[in-house]
């Protein structure tokens, strides 16, 4: 099975580049969306610097005045590079303080675009494949029965993989949709290890320089989790404008607490309708590494 | 009759030699080898071919890709991380009368040929002048251009440096551009010619008299500097330049041979132009503004290399745009604005 979709992956990569036509632009002005990544590369030779940060609950029991609306908690930080390494092939580091019960969290990846949309052409789509893992190097608690009390060493551990279609349906409008597996080496017993979900994501540009943008994370055939709170789907809006400079500033509205797949697909339970949400923000810098 | 075989031999060589001697212009002769045969004064651009390393091919790959191979075989370090010579530079003719700078006519020859409408003067012919960095080019780079301005091998350093924001170049990476360059230095065929003029050239050559006046009518046949004076946009950007009145249809072409070259693939530039009316509004909306949002500032002005960021955009210099074609870009934003 796994060497049948590898080979299924690998015909549509050579279609594209057999079927080379004059190509869409970006569905997406950003490689993530809020939380989720979107289907568009960082091109050959480019490094992204990449900053970002939630803040802590906007209203609810923990915001308000008293946090001065979150701005003096953070949920979650995360600092990180990616990197292309062609127009097709990513790969990316970032670390996160994390926002689960496993913190300290260092998070690699590897995304690769297998099909782009053309503008008169056979690809209405563009597809891109993204394999993502987590280890937790937070210390191992001294209490056992606990996630952190790392038993194995794989128990750090944790995978997300996730194929996205894309559509740029015209130079406002763009939808994606994707396929995700997320799996946790260690959970208790009431949870489930594996966790498939799908995502939906789009874009409104408003002006060249702006566009407002949104994402979710819906988990599926999760019946089997019993979670001591409720868990609440991954919803995200924002505000994204680019200064021509290579600079990217997104302002966001998510009740996601984390950054990284792996730890936000599992683990929110922040309630929008209970003012669980937080202001957010991702800048990346973008330098040339080489030509 | 072993006489007899030498003699023949020794009268086939002369003959042959005789008719090797250039007596009458084919056209294909370079430009160079017609003044070196009339006696002119040897050219300085002439590359160094016995330094070990340099090759015509090294100094392709390093115009055209911006790196080589070096003497051990490896690939050298990439000469600049932002621009390659073909960034700015065309490779190819780009003007049917090499005597005389016109950028209109320079623009509707490059469309034809489909070459893109760039900032910098053509590398073609380029081995066949003899002054650099010209005229306003002293106001960007100060002292830098005294070096580089007689010479050839200082005005590639000086591209290298600072103009692609890259390394130096070693010795024989300059040779090596330089045997690349005189590949496509001007030929006979490249210039205009009456039927007198060619008279004159050829009798020169063949009786070797009025020897300077065909020098000086083959090198009346094309410039031997690249004039270079910086415009200034005008002194309203909201409203133009008054009693020009722009072009639209040419103002598209320049939009696509120009400002798409760089901008339209994030190759040379972070900020992305396309054919959308939103990039029209944009562009439009941002003309008024007197620093680099507007295009009739970055295109008198260009933009700076700041730390961090290298990359810039040159200005187009008059000669390269001229004020009727800053109006005619002018006239095709604020049309595909409207729509």
């Amino acid at each position: 099975m796994t060497k049948q979709i590898f080979v299924t992956f690998l015909l549509l990569a050579i279609f594209q580049y057999l079927n080379a036509q004059e190509f869409q632009k970006d569905a997406f002005n950003d490689r993530r969306v809020i939380n989720s990544q979107s289907v568009e590369m960082l091109k050959k030779g480019k490094m992204d610097f990449r900053t970002y940060h939630r803040f802590g609950d906007l209203l609810g029991t923990s915001g308000g005045w008293q946090s001065f609306y979150g701005l003096e908690n953070a949920a979650d930080i995360g600092i990180g590079f990616d990197y292309g390494l062609n127009d097709h092939i990513n790969f990316g580091i970032m670390r996160a303080k994390g926002a689960g019960e496993l913190r300290q969290l260092v998070n690699g990846y590897f995304k690769a675009r297998l099909m782009r949309q053309q503008v008169q052409g056979n690809n209405p789509l563009s597809i891109t494949f993204v394999a993502n893992s987590t280890i937790s190097t937070m210390p191992k608690a001294s209490t056992p029965n606990v996630l952190s009390s790392f038993p194995a060493f794989s128990n750090r551990l944790a995978y997300h993989l996730q194929i996205m279609f894309a559509r740029r349906f015209n130079q406002r409008i763009s939808l994606q949709a994707s396929l995700n597996y997320t799996y946790r080496d260690l959970v208790y017993n009431y949870d489930q290890n594996d966790i498939p979900s799908i995502g939906l994501a789009g874009r409104i540009q408003l002006t060249k320089a702006t566009a407002l943008i949104f994402d979710g994370v819906f988990p599926v055939l999760v019946a089997d989790r019993e979670l001591p709170l409720q868990y609440q789907f991954p919803l995200g809006v924002g505000f994204e404008f680019e200064t021509g400079g290579g600079h990217v500033f997104q302002i966001n509205l998510t009740n996601a607490r984390g950054l990284t797949e792996t730890d936000y697909i599992p683990y929110t339970y922040s309630n929008w309708q209970d003012g669980e949400f937080r202001l957010g923000f991702t800048i990346g810098r973008q330098f040339t590494v080489h030509r | 009759m072993k006489y007899i075989i030498i003699v023949v031999g020794l009268l086939y060589g002369f003959w042959i030699g005789v008719q090797n001697d250039m007596t009458k212009i084919t056209g294909e002769e370079t430009v160079q080898q017609v003044l070196d045969e009339l006696g002119d004064t040897p050219s300085p651009n002439l590359p160094n071919r016995l330094l070990p390393g340099a090759s015509v091919e090294i100094g392709e790959s390093l115009v055209k890709f911006g790196k080589s191979q070096n003497l051990s075989g490896g690939n050298t370090m990439r000469q600049s991380r932002h621009f390659v010579c073909t960034s700015c530079h065309n490779v190819e003719r780009e003007s049917a009368y090499l005597n005389i700078e016109d950028p209109e006519e320079r623009l509707a020859f490059t469309h034809e040929k489909g070459l893109p409408f760039v900032q910098g003067s053509p590398l073609f012919g380029i081995v066949n002048r003899t002054k650099f960095y010209n005229d306003d080019y002293e106001k960007k780079y100060g002292d830098l251009v005294d070096k580089a301005r007689n010479n050839i091998r200082e005005a590639i350093q000086l591209c290298a440096v600072e103009c692609s924001q890259g390394r130096a170049l070693k010795d024989w990476e300059i040779e090596s551009v330089l045997m690349y360059l005189w590949t496509i230095g001007l030929t006979m065929n490249d210039l205009q010619w009456t039927e007198q003029e060619l008279d004159l050239v050829d009798n020169a050559l063949s009786d070797g008299k009025d020897r300077a006046d065909a020098i000086a009518v083959i090198k009346s046949k094309y410039l031997d500097h690249a004039p270079a004076t910086f415009g200034t946009p005008p002194s309203s950007y909201k409203e133009g330049m008054p009693d020009i009145k722009g072009d639209p249809a040419n103002g598209k072409i320049i939009y696509e041979d120009g400002c798409l070259h760089c901008h339209a693939k994030n190759e040379y530039s972070h900020y992305r132009l396309d054919n959308e009316s939103l990039t029209f509004k944009q562009l439009a909306n941002r003309m008024k503004y007197y620093d680099e949002r507007s295009m009739y500032h970055v295109s008198r002005y260009g933009t700076k290399p700041k730390f961090g960021k290298r990359a810039y955009m040159p200005q187009y210099t008059e000669e390269k745009m001229s004020d009727q074609q800053l109006e005619d870009l002018r006239a095709y934003v604020l049309e595909q604005a409207d729509k």
